[in-house]
């Protein structure tokens, strides 16, 4: 869980680890109740599950949060970024309290805060606002040995006729399929958009997932970039935001050695929530 | 044979007479700059109706979206309209993802989008 709450125009991001529902419920319900008490707008995207641990307490005020379920959300933390902001955007101006409960706990998050036991202490991790925490930059592990590796330049119906025979062999259920199709094909495009020289597209995949990553020379600056929604008459920026929306999951690293993406795609259906 | 290949026709109807774009294979980032031209001039004569036939695309990245939003934009200007017709569902997909059917009409055919 993580918890946002602004004090005096101050940003404030708090991660907060639970061990029990009666912790959960008295530690998110306080954090709200206490930003509606200030008249705050208050936000919660948790999981459907968890909606009356917070919304039953005596006194918890409920009818005046706005609520979202996690589990609608969760296959990709990018699509709650887009409704944080939208939420912010519909009370501009105003402080607000946004909780949101995000789904994989083995995922590597960065919190500028920690709460453990009462006590909020500064995350090694983070690097500060519009900053890349230093695991966005560590190396991703290598791809497998027996990946498929494609050099291209100009040639994108290649590229997609590859992903989608991979995928289809992979068992990738077809809607998805062409999900993957498009995500990889906007990334490759993107080389030719942005960079001189060849890409380079790598996929495996093992029985849980299938995974293309492509790697180019370029390099995105914009730790947000494609996280935002862009307005749908704007000149740019729809080919991240794509491939953000139809990806389960998408890592990003960019720096001296050029930009590598990795699309993953689940084959079976992502677990339900414990 | 092209990756994309585009068919523009002025059709008569009982109406008005409306400009007709087919587009038939994949449009993607390799092959915008060309679907750009054939917009351009089919803009360019300021038709009242300009209808985008999109039944044989069997992919669309977000060059081509830009190069259709960039018309649309124009047809606006020109007090015109612009309206696709018949996504395949990725195309469809799309659209709905980058909010451009909130911008665009998009019928499910052509019929109805000339009737719309």
């Amino acid at each position: 869980m993580t918890e946002s709450a602004a004090t005096a125009g101050v940003f404030r991001h708090v991660g907060f680890f639970y061990r029990t529902a009666k912790e959960y419920a008295t530690t998110v319900a306080s954090f709200l109740a206490a930003g509606l008490a200030a008249d705050e707008p208050a936000f919660a995207a948790v999981p459907a599950g968890n909606v009356s641990l917070i919304a039953d307490p005596p006194g918890a005020d409920a009818r005046h949060v706005e609520f979202k379920d996690m589990t609608q959300l969760g296959r990709n933390l990018a699509w709650s970024i887009p409704l944080v902001l939208g939420f912010a955007a519909r009370h501009a101006g105003r402080q607000i309290r946004y909780g949101g409960e995000l789904i994989w706990a083995a995922r590597r998050l960065a919190c500028p805060l920690l709460v453990a036991d009462g006590d909020a202490g500064r995350s090694p991790e983070y690097a500060g606002p519009f900053r890349l925490p230093s695991s966005r930059s560590h190396a991703l592990p290598a791809p497998p040995q027996a990946a498929t590796i494609h050099t291209y330049r100009t040639d994108l119906a290649q590229v997609r006729a590859l992903v989608l025979q991979h995928a289809m062999e992979a068992g990738l259920p077809d809607p998805r399929a062409t999900d993957l199709v498009l995500a990889v094909s906007e990334v490759a495009a993107n080389t030719l958009r942005h960079t001189p020289s060849d890409g380079t597209l790598t996929i495996w995949h093992d029985l849980d997932e299938i995974i293309c990553e492509i790697h180019d020379d370029g390099v995105i600056t914009d730790p947000l970039a494609g996280r935002r929604r862009p307005a749908p008459d704007a000149h740019g920026g729809h080919g991240l935001w794509l491939v953000y929306q139809v990806c389960d999951l998408v890592e990003l690293r960019s720096g001296g050695t050029g930009t590598t993406i990795r699309m993953h795609m689940a084959i079976r259906p992502p677990r339900p929530l414990g | 044979m092209d990756l994309l290949t585009t068919s523009v026709a002025t059709v008569e109807s009982d109406s008005e007479p409306y400009t007709l774009v087919e587009l038939t294979g994949e449009a993607d980032v390799t092959n915008s700059d060309a679907l750009r031209e054939v917009l351009d001039a089919e803009v360019a004569k300021q038709p009242r109706t300009m209808i985008i036939d999109l039944s044989g695309l069997r992919f669309m990245d977000s060059s081509a979206l830009h190069v259709i939003l960039r018309a649309n934009r124009v047809m606006d200007r020109q007090g015109g309209v612009l309206a696709l017709a018949c996504p395949r569902e990725p195309v469809a997909k799309m659209l709905r993802l980058t909010a451009a059917d909130q911008l665009i009409p998009v019928y499910p055919s052509v019929s109805e989008a000339t009737a719309g």
